[in-house]
């Protein structure tokens, strides 16, 4: 098991190098330079070559990468060009916020999913089952970004419940959770439902009927817990991406986080946020599947059995 | 009896005295919603930042403020003097003014803000280039030398980034200045700062010092101001209806229906310094004949644009400069207006004869160009409009739409014929910026180098002792430019802003460019 935990941490070195050529280059390969967003009118033609050399964006990008590699490894995310403000300043105001409204969206759609995934299964093929597997369907087809919008319609214009937007109150968080939750919760309920219909086809479910349980707790205490060993891992997985999945919500909600420190400085190109900011998706993404792996290990006893 | 009953009577006139000076305080806030494209402004550091929002121009005064019509008028300078040969300028400061933290406003510190300004030596330092040192002459007097005449110095001054910070505080807070304390003379202080999402101010009580277009010269009427960022329009709308907010510093022209409909909200408009207009490549054949671009250029019907796109809200250009400036009065014969008998005309004797498509031929080979714009909404429908207009012409426009964070780029290859462009900026060396020969794809699109207008830009930009001498050279320059057709002007929007018309109660004139210190000083919340 450890050598297996070795295994798969070492693993990640050569996929966080990857990454992170694949987030530099791309980022310097699309048109535009933050100098554009730093020239003021009036100013002299000269500046700009001047503050090339300033910034270090003169020199070949390898050598740039280098350089950037080697601070990053060394904890130093850099200062941002534009912004004028330490990344790692911007990044640590950003991610607490990022992750409450991720964590919150995680949790809701885990709650929300078992337990509509587990009526569906206990009611296959009748109208509960239709009912929610159609409204899951309808959930996982709509776009963010919409679905935050209609939210606000409903529930902060026509009812006034809720605020449109902004972080000043745990009241403002609850759109935003939905809107992103929601998604997830189309996801884990399918899983769910899917995983808890094929265990109970199982001998072992045939043999807890003949040895008289009630359908009930047959389904409940025994085919749902091998039932959640694939929504464990698909959760995992999705921490990584419901941070990046909250990017347009924080938008739309006016909301700080990682998404809007994103969006903000992808548009004026300044390279050391939106780098560090892509790293920590990426190694959100990593992590939670090293996470979904290990779990997977530890709750399944014939992946433990394999690694033994 | 009477003494628990007089306690009591106190007790509860205390209360309700309590209760009103609460409800008199809640109703002394405000909140507004930061322009978009003031959204993400990382710093309150007027001398380092690269951007910097309205709440940064209620922190900090300025020497000399600009009234609606551009002209400079008196502000933390009460007066002020050029040398006849441009090389001293002499401020006299107002007295009684201090910084937030209780330093005293005066020309040492004035001499120590431009000093500590010129050693940042960052994007901003240009402002502050020409000021060779500064002199105390005495404790409200203050002398700049300069290097060179700088007539357009008092622009300067009247920057936001020219805002006059506190030079001891600013020295001893280093990185912090700004992000987490900041001290201006303004009529409102920073109480807290939250990047990208809220910024909270408070009444300056000690602030009596106004900009002379402000009636009321403070303090202010409005005790707490919060500005919250909201990057989407439709969100920052919907805060508006829901009186979540009661002001937004910008709206977008899809939403004024929209704001128009609701019985309690108001559209508030001032002139604009914004300018739309087309680009011509001076390079790029058939638009290397001067012919070709004047014809293209008054193809244009401003007169269409403004009621079929705009609504009417807003002015024509005719001219590349906003009208406030003096600098836009050229001779009618450099005005570039709607012509389509002359267009025709002028591509008729360029040999360019119309087919029978449409679409003018010569040699065989269709009139055919490019048109480039970005993918927001407004410039793709303007685009298709002025499309349709150099069709009517025998022009055929292909319009390719490029993201607007990375056109800048794709101008550099140089490759545009036509383009859809606005640009926001309120002073004559706009001309320069956009068609100085040594600034060519970006932002120079025309990709305009032109001996003449090398000539007469040098001594716009660095030829003249005064302001007056300047106007008229930049005039000069902004005529012949016009004349040589790198550019088509379009259209001059408005500043958009919309309120809550039941809470606020705007001032009965703004005589400001934008919607700033003064207005805020004049602003009142009605409940």
């Amino acid at each position: 098991m450890i050598a297996y935990l070795v295994r798969r941490i070492l693993m990640l070195v050569p996929v966080f190098l990857a990454v992170s050529v694949v987030i530099f280059s791309i980022l310097h390969f699309i048109p535009g330079d933050p100098i554009d967003n730093l020239l003021k009118i009036g100013s002299s033609p000269e500046a700009r070559a001047e503050m090339e050399v300033r910034y270090g964006l003169d020199r070949p990008l390898p050598v740039q990468y280098g350089i950037w590699l080697s601070n990053v490894l060394r904890g130093d995310l850099g200062t941002a060009i534009v912004a004028r403000r330490p990344v790692a300043d911007l990044i640590a105001q950003a991610l607490p916020h990022s992750l409450a409204l991720g964590g919150l969206a995680l949790l809701f759609s885990t709650v929300a999913g078992v337990g509509l995934g587990v009526i569906a299964a206990l009611n296959r093929d009748r109208w509960p089952d239709r009912a929610i597997m159609g409204g899951v369907l309808l959930g996982s087809t709509m776009p963010s970004f919409w679905l935050g919008l209609i939210l606000m319609l409903v529930f902060s214009v026509w009812l006034g419940w809720l605020p449109v937007s902004g972080a000043r109150s745990w009241t403002a968080l609850v759109l935003p959770v939905l809107t992103i939750g929601l998604g997830g919760t189309a996801l884990v309920a399918r899983i769910t439902r899917v995983s808890m219909i094929e265990a109970s086809g199982r001998d072992f479910v045939t043999l807890l009927h003949a040895k008289g349980l009630s359908p009930l707790r047959i389904q409940l205490g025994h085919v749902l817990r091998h039932a959640l060993i694939p929504v464990v891992t698909i959760l995992a997985l999705r921490i990584g991406w419901i941070l990046g999945g909250a990017v347009t919500v924080e938008v739309v909600f006016a909301r700080p986080g990682l998404g809007t420190l994103l969006i903000k400085s992808l548009s004026q190109h300044d390279y050391p946020v939106v780098q560090a900011c892509l790293l920590m998706l990426a190694m959100a993404v990593m992590l939670g599947t090293l996470l979904g792996d290990i779990l997977q290990a530890v709750m399944d006893p014939r992946v433990r059995a394999a690694l033994a | 009896m009477t003494f628990p009953f007089r306690k009591t009577l106190l007790s509860a006139s205390v209360s309700l005295a309590a209760l009103m000076v609460a409800q008199a305080a809640a109703a002394q806030e405000a909140v507004f919603v930061m322009a978009t494209n003031e959204v993400g402004a990382p710093t309150y550091n007027p001398i380092k930042a690269t951007m910097l929002n309205t709440a940064t121009g209620l922190i900090f005064d300025r020497l000399v403020s600009q009234a609606a019509d551009l002209s400079y008028r008196p502000w933390l300078a009460e007066s002020w003097e050029e040398a006849p040969d441009g090389m001293s300028w002499t401020f006299r400061l107002k007295q009684g003014v201090t910084y937030h933290n209780g330093e005293p406003f005066n020309a040492a510190a004035v001499k120590a803000w431009i000093e500590l300004f010129k050693a940042a030596q960052g994007e901003n330092a240009y402002m502050a280039e020409a000021i060779a040192s500064v002199e105390v002459v005495d404790d409200h007097t203050v002398r700049f030398v300069m290097s060179r005449p700088e007539p357009n110095l008092l622009y300067n001054l009247s920057s936001t980034f020219m805002g006059v910070v506190e030079p001891k505080s600013y020295v001893a807070l280093g990185d912090n200045y700004g992000v987490t304390e900041v001290y201006g003379t303004g009529a409102f202080r920073l109480d807290s700062f939250t990047i990208g999402q809220e910024t909270i101010l408070l009444r300056n009580e000690d602030y009596v010092w106004g900009p002379a277009e402000a009636a009321n010269h403070g303090p202010a009427k409005v005790a707490r101001l919060t500005f919250r960022e909201i990057p989407e329009d439709s969100t920052a709308f919907l805060e508006l209806k829901t009186g979540g907010v009661d002001f937004l510093l910008s709206v977008p022209a899809d939403l004024i229906g929209e704001v128009e409909k609701e019985p309690n909200l108001a559209i508030l408009t001032l002139p604009g310094q914004e300018l739309w207009y087309m680009p011509i490549n001076v390079t790029k054949a058939p638009f290397d004949d001067i012919r070709l671009r004047e014809a293209a250029a008054k193809a244009i019907n401003q007169d269409e644009i403004l009621a079929a796109v705009f609504g009417g809200a807003g002015a024509v250009a005719d001219t590349f400069l906003i009208s406030a400036l003096p600098e836009s009065h050229v001779a009618e014969s450099a005005r570039i207006a709607y012509d389509p008998a002359r267009a025709n005309a002028l591509l008729d004797e360029a040999g360019w004869t119309m087919g029978p498509d449409g679409v003018r031929l010569k040699d065989g080979q269709p009139l055919k160009v490019s048109l480039w714009t970005q993918s927001d909404s407004i410039f793709r429908r303007l685009t298709e409009v002025v499309q349709a207009q150099l069709k009517a012409v025998g022009i055929e426009a292909e319009i390719t739409t490029f993201d607007s964070s990375m056109i800048r780029d794709q101008y550099k290859t140089g490759e545009q014929q036509l383009a859809v462009r606005s640009y926001n900026w309120d002073n004559a060396d706009i001309v320069d910026w956009f068609f100085g020969g040594d600034r060519l794809g970006y932002p120079n699109v025309s990709m305009f180098n032109d001996p003449k207008a090398e000539e007469l830009r040098t001594a716009a930009m660095t030829g003249a002792k005064n302001s007056d001498e300047r106007v008229a050279n930049f005039t000069a320059y902004h005529e012949y430019v016009l004349t040589q057709f790198p550019m088509a002007p379009i259209y001059q929007p408005l500043q958009v802003m919309a309120y809550n018309a039941d809470r606020l109660a705007m001032p009965p004139a703004i005589d400001a460019p934008a919607f700033g210190a003064a207005a805020f000083l004049d602003l009142e919340v009605k409940e």
